[in-house]
């Protein structure tokens, strides 16, 4: 897709460039280091559990994946529109769908590298004599860039739908936590159709996908697909609406 | 080179641009007038493949703007009224950006930036942050966004609003001679800058096309030609002339074979003021005319309409511009 290397490199290198993504970067270095430490801790020791537990083990880890990628994602649209930049993007001889997935794998990018943190936790136990299981760190680093990229596809249709940032962030938030929950809620649900419901939100369970493969080390091509599927879908939907916001003006 | 027919385009129940036609040669330099919210940055806007005409067909270069909007979008240098520019990258980076965008090699888009750089002038600040610029510097690197794939179309809205008369000049002079290798077409309700730039102007008025035509074509249609001023002593010495004498002025104007009307405009002390319209020499004849009759005169000169004039008396809707089937080029087309 040409013109999409292009928009990624910009992207990448606007978020570097803004104090926000390395202010980021450096309190969720600080965050994941903190809770490594005190399952390491609890855990007497157990370095693999520990690790996964900082890489979608543990809440502590949803918290970041649902709130990170709208605060990166949240401008990417909305404040573009206002500058005129969007105008400039959209008048070059470059797809839409360049544009937006370009947008989307420069956070996914930046969240890879946050997660990335991890081979550094790793690296240091091995240096102290306790080395990790290198294959799940990684089957967990690439499940957590994997939801990371889901979750900022989803940021970059709100960001395309709504004009501020500010709330760009926040309903994409919303949409997020609606996510991860929803199966959750139908598994609790005991009224009738609950069965039903909850077998058809199987279908958007990303915490059950995500645990039930990637945290045990295993690469299961399904539970990849599943997530690039939907990032894929998540994605074809910005384009739409920022398609959409040419014909409405 | 751009041929529009019949463009229409719509915000919701807003009529933005309301079927409009108009076609540009290739090399031409034209001037987009029109008061503020007439549908020239709309109109752009289409032409540039940002928004998708209502209804309407819109081509570049043969290609139609909804259905290959990329072939049109690589003709065109577009230089928006916002001036969008990554206020946190370096002009030279933001010159590679929009060079690989384009699909330039890094090495070519490289050698562009430095061309078009030395082009705007802003040669010593390729390495500065696009945020610390002046206004005037960001519209120039603006400007050198828009040079860069050195397309054969250049589409300018408001190169020039909000600089300063210095700066104003600087980028006018730099459109001039961007002018004579391209098709150009330029916005501005800064009049003298269009009337210094543009031999062709294209006036919108709510949407619609109000005029369209070289300057001198619009001024003899629209603001009636030339005109003379003639004031002279009518009366006697420091007394207001009285009717019989002005009379007998007018009367003596008006048999001159050139002149088709005279009229009074007024006076102060023994003088009287005409305004005199007609074809031909008609200020050498009023001067020999003022010479046989051995008339006092304080001024005679020729008054030209001007661009500002005309402007107004659209923007006024003063002026009612009528289709004229008799003159298809520089015809007078829209709100009748």
């Amino acid at each position: 897709m040409k013109g999409f290397g292009a928009i990624y490199r910009r992207e990448l290198a606007g978020l570097f460039l803004a104090p926000l993504a390395w202010v980021l970067f450096f309190l969720v270095l600080l965050y994941q280091a903190y809770f490594f430490l005190l399952v390491l801790d609890t855990k007497g020791g157990e370095v693999n559990g520990s690790l996964a537990f900082v890489l979608g083990g543990g809440t502590p880890f949803w918290l970041l994946t649902l709130f990170l990628p709208p605060l990166l994602t949240m401008r990417m649209i909305s404040e573009e529109s206002r500058s005129g930049l969007l105008e400039f993007l959209l008048t070059a001889p470059v797809a839409d769908a360049a544009v937006v997935s370009g947008k989307a794998l420069a956070a996914a990018t930046f969240l890879a590298l946050v997660w990335a943190s991890a081979f550094l936790f790793g690296a240091l136990t091995a240096l102290l004599g306790a080395p990790p299981d290198w294959g799940l760190v990684f089957a967990a680093w690439l499940g957590a860039s994997l939801v990371s990229a889901l979750f900022s596809a989803l940021g970059l249709v709100s960001s395309a739908l709504f004009s501020t940032p500010l709330l760009a962030a926040f309903m994409a938030i919303l949409v997020n936590i609606a996510l991860f929950a929803l199966p959750f809620l139908a598994r609790s649900w005991r009224g009738t159709g609950g069965a039903v419901l909850a077998r058809a939100l199987e279908y958007t369970d990303v915490l059950g996908h995500y645990q039930g493969s990637f945290l045990s080390g295993a690469l299961d091509s399904a539970h990849c697909a599943f997530f690039l599927a939907w990032t894929a879908a998540a994605l074809f939907l910005a384009v739409r609406v920022v398609e959409s916001r040419r014909w409405l003006g | 080179m751009i041929t529009v027919q019949h463009l229409t385009r719509r915000f919701g129940p807003r009529l933005a641009v309301d079927d409009v036609s108009f076609h540009l040669e290739r090399g031409e330099v034209v001037g987009f007038l029109g008061p503020n919210g007439a549908g020239k940055t709309t109109t752009m806007r289409v032409l540039t493949g940002f928004l998708p005409p209502s209804a309407g067909t819109v081509e570049v270069g043969g290609h139609d703007v909804l259905r290959d909007s990329l072939a049109v979008r690589e003709r065109i240098g577009y230089l928006p009224e916002s001036v969008p520019l990554y206020r946190e990258h370096r002009v030279q980076e933001m010159l590679v950006f929009q060079g690989r965008l384009r699909g330039l090699a890094r090495a070519e888009a490289k050698r562009r930036a430095g061309l078009v750089l030395e082009r705007v002038g802003l040669s010593e600040r390729a390495r500065s942050l696009i945020g610390r610029l002046s206004k005037g510097q960001r519209q120039r690197v603006g400007l050198a966004v828009a040079l860069l794939p050195d397309p054969e179309v250049l589409v300018l809205d408001e190169p020039t609003s909000g600089l300063d008369p210095l700066q104003r000049i600087e980028v006018r002079r730099l459109i001039q001679e961007l002018a004579r290798e391209r098709t150009v077409l330029l916005s501005s309700h800064i009049l003298p800058e269009i009337e210094a730039v543009c031999p062709r102007v294209i006036i919108l008025q709510r949407g619609r096309l109000a005029a369209d035509g070289t300057q001198t074509e619009l001024l003899a249609r629209l603001g009636g030609g030339n005109f003379v001023r003639l004031e002279l002593a009518a009366g006697p010495d420091g007394a207001t002339p009285d009717a019989a004498a002005l009379a007998l002025v007018r009367a003596r104007i008006a048999a001159l074979p050139d002149v088709t009307s005279v009229e009074a405009r007024g006076g102060e002390g023994d003088f009287a003021a005409f305004e005199v319209r007609g074809q031909g020499a008609l200020a050498e004849g009023l001067g020999r005319l003022a010479q046989r009759e051995g008339w006092a005169v304080r001024e005679l000169s020729t008054q030209r309409p001007t661009l500002e004039g005309l402007f107004a008396r659209i923007a006024l809707e003063l002026e009612p511009a009528r289709p004229d089937p008799a003159q298809p080029e520089g015809s007078l087309e829209g709100a009748a």
